[in-house]
């Protein structure tokens, strides 16, 4: 992080209604709809961060490569010839066209070539080759003083973190441990899942129709879980009284557990009683399989949702593995892209679990389907009133490690950070 | 292609009857859909043995099988009604679809079964009346042809690789 995590350089912007400095337990609208945040969020919010770009698993052999975006800035991801992984900025460093067209493949020499005018880089994003680089016949070519060391692309910092790839623009930002916060809840449930290699089962992707911050305080939001998702709620993968909490990393990472494992008679039914559209006891399924699955840690913990800002959410549910990317497509819409995963010693019997399970999650999920739904009816009604505030006060004012599920602390902790990185 | 392997796969390939029942559930497949009734959606597989499965070409293409839906056996498919029809009422926009198709291949494979392809484009209304494409690609189906054609198999694999929202109904 830079200098703006001083809580007393927080100046506001004259035109947003922020509530004081340091309390974060509402926020204005106007931060959803206003084309100049966003615009200063690439800078300050993704650019400086470390940002997930792809799985190690997604590029295994040398000369694969991957096409994403870090925040909305197109990058591709490779791996070279002696295996290492580098990323750069997908823009032709003469002049401007996108050098890499593909969402995946493999270079197996290694080039990467330029359409427009064939300027040639290699994985590191090294000019290699320029056509008619001494002109033809005496005429034409470069200056004496091109150099093709200066005309590179334009490279992004990249760190492999237990088989996630994360890139960032900031050279002097910590290691990715480091910015999970060191030691701690977060970083250990990253490493509980990232435990050994992946295997890529398949992708999906959505375009959701609000600001990426509506999602983002969605995923650290566990108040919603069992009152939206009925599906939790009605088989019991989740419920806001089971055992489990919340603890933050480096203040705006946040990670949600629960445990399976029954709620005595009486929680469960003081959680009846609140919820209105609730759901009915007893109701199966005429395939059961689907929520059988296996125990695959000995903690016991059945969810796990990671919400490493500001890009990814590490998932495990039941035995769905997943990592979702946040990628800002404009004010109001971004892309979620959907990375199914399992690892790579899984049985048969292990695949079809996961593969069942994927009904769970993603775009048709059974249990996120409404969140993609729910962040729309957030966009859609909170047009013109940029300065109504939300209320974001279940649990308090503050945020802290909680070792229950009633609470949007993590959503006030994300909020604060991102105040302070933007100077609101 | 070569002209022997079109002759063989095309549409003509196969009777007339078995085309025209062929045709009529492909007909009341997209009525079901259309008009929101998942219990007409799955009348239209075989209560024997079926599966459903929605993903995209990018996942198809790398061999993946999964994606938004997988309904690896009919007793799925029938939970897929109730998701819709009872657990996930009312948190959902009831979005309006309209399916065409486009017969492209088909061809038997012994007794009783075909395999056929057929192209879709899904447009979708929202409450506010606006017509969007909600996706657009390619079935690719075994059918159960005895009197009456059901689907043994259906694969909805999306050229679309970003959907739009979500996804509530198959599509
Ligand atoms: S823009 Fe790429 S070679 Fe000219
Ligand atoms: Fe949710």
């Amino acid at each position: 992080m830079d200098a703006k995590t001083d809580p007393s350089a927080i100046s506001h912007l004259p035109d947003l209604a922020w509530p004081p400095a340091g309390v974060s337990d509402s926020v204005p609208f106007g931060v959803f709809t206003d084309q100049a945040t966003y615009d200063l969020e690439q800078e300050r919010v993704f650019r400086p961060t470390w940002n997930y770009l792809a799985l190690e698993a997604e590029i295994p052999n040398a000369g694969d490569y991957k096409s994403t975006f870090l925040g909305d800035t197109p990058v591709v991801v490779t791996r070279d010839t002696e295996g290492e992984i580098h990323a750069w900025v997908n823009r032709c460093a003469h002049r401007g066209a996108m050098v890499c067209r593909e969402n995946q493949g493999n270079n197996a020499d290694g080039t990467y070539t330029c359409v427009y005018h064939q300027w040639a880089f290699d994985a590191k994003g090294d000019l290699i080759g320029v056509p008619f680089r001494r002109g033809l016949g005496g005429k034409g070519g470069y200056p004496k003083d091109f150099d093709m060391k200066e005309h590179g692309l334009q490279k992004v910092r990249v760190e492999n973190y237990h088989g996630l790839i994360f890139g960032t623009f900031n050279e002097d930002l910590v290691d990715v441990e480091g910015f999970l916060g060191g030691e701690g809840d977060v970083s250990y449930h990253m490493k509980r899942i990232l435990n050994r290699p992946l295997k890529v089962l398949g992708h999906t992707r959505q375009f959701v129709d609000s600001n990426w911050k509506i999602y983002a305080e969605n995923t650290k939001d566990p108040y919603h879980a069992s009152l939206l998702h009925l599906f939790h709620m009605t088989f019991g993968l989740y419920r806001s009284s089971q055992v489990g909490g919340v603890s933050l990393g480096d203040e705006w990472h946040s990670v949600l557990f629960a445990s399976a494992g029954e709620e005595d008679e009486s929680t469960k039914k003081e959680n009846k009683e609140n919820a209105s559209r609730t759901y009915q006891e007893g109701y199966t399924l005429a395939d059961m399989s689907l929520l059988a699955g296996r125990k695959e840690y000995d903690d016991g913990v059945t969810l796990v949702i990671l919400s490493i800002m500001p890009s990814l959410v590490v998932q495990q549910i039941q035995n769905t593995l997943a990592v979702r990317q946040i990628l800002p497509k404009g004010v109001d819409q971004f892309e979620l892209v959907w990375t199914y995963f399992g690892y790579d010693d899984d049985d048969a019997e292990m695949d079809a679990i996961r593969e069942k399970q994927v009904n769970l999650i993603g775009p048709a999920g059974l249990i996120s389907m409404e969140d993609g739904e729910a962040c729309e009816l957030v966009q859609n009604a909170i047009i013109r009133d940029r300065d109504a505030r939300s209320c974001i006060q279940m649990s308090g004012h503050d945020f802290k490690d909680e070792p229950h599920l009633v609470t949007e602390g993590p959503v006030r902790s994300f909020w604060n950070r991102y105040r302070l990185l933007m100077d609101f | 292609m070569s002209d022997q392997v079109r002759s063989d796969t095309r549409l003509s390939s196969v009777s007339r009857d078995v085309r025209d029942q062929i045709a009529d559930l492909q007909a009341d497949y997209i009525a079901a859909l259309d008009s929101q009734d998942m219990k007409g959606w799955l009348a239209s597989f075989d209560e024997n043995n079926s599966s459903y499965f929605c993903r995209s070409k990018e996942n198809e293409d790398e061999g993946l099988e999964v994606g938004y839906m997988f309904d690896d056996c009919h007793e799925r498919i029938c939970d897929r009604v109730k998701f819709v029809d009872e657990i996930w009422a009312g948190t959902f926009e009831e979005y309006q679809t309209r399916h065409f198709l486009q017969p492209t291949r088909c061809k038997s494979l012994g007794e009783d079964l075909y395999s056929a392809q057929t192209n879709f484009t899904v447009m979708y209304t929202d409450d506010a009346g606006i017509t969007k494409v909600l996706a657009s690609g390619c079935y690719d189906d075994e059918i159960v042809v005895n009197g009456v054609a059901r689907l043994r198999s259906r694969k909805a694999v999306l050229d679309t690789n970003v959907v739009p929202r979500y996804m509530v109904y198959p599509i």
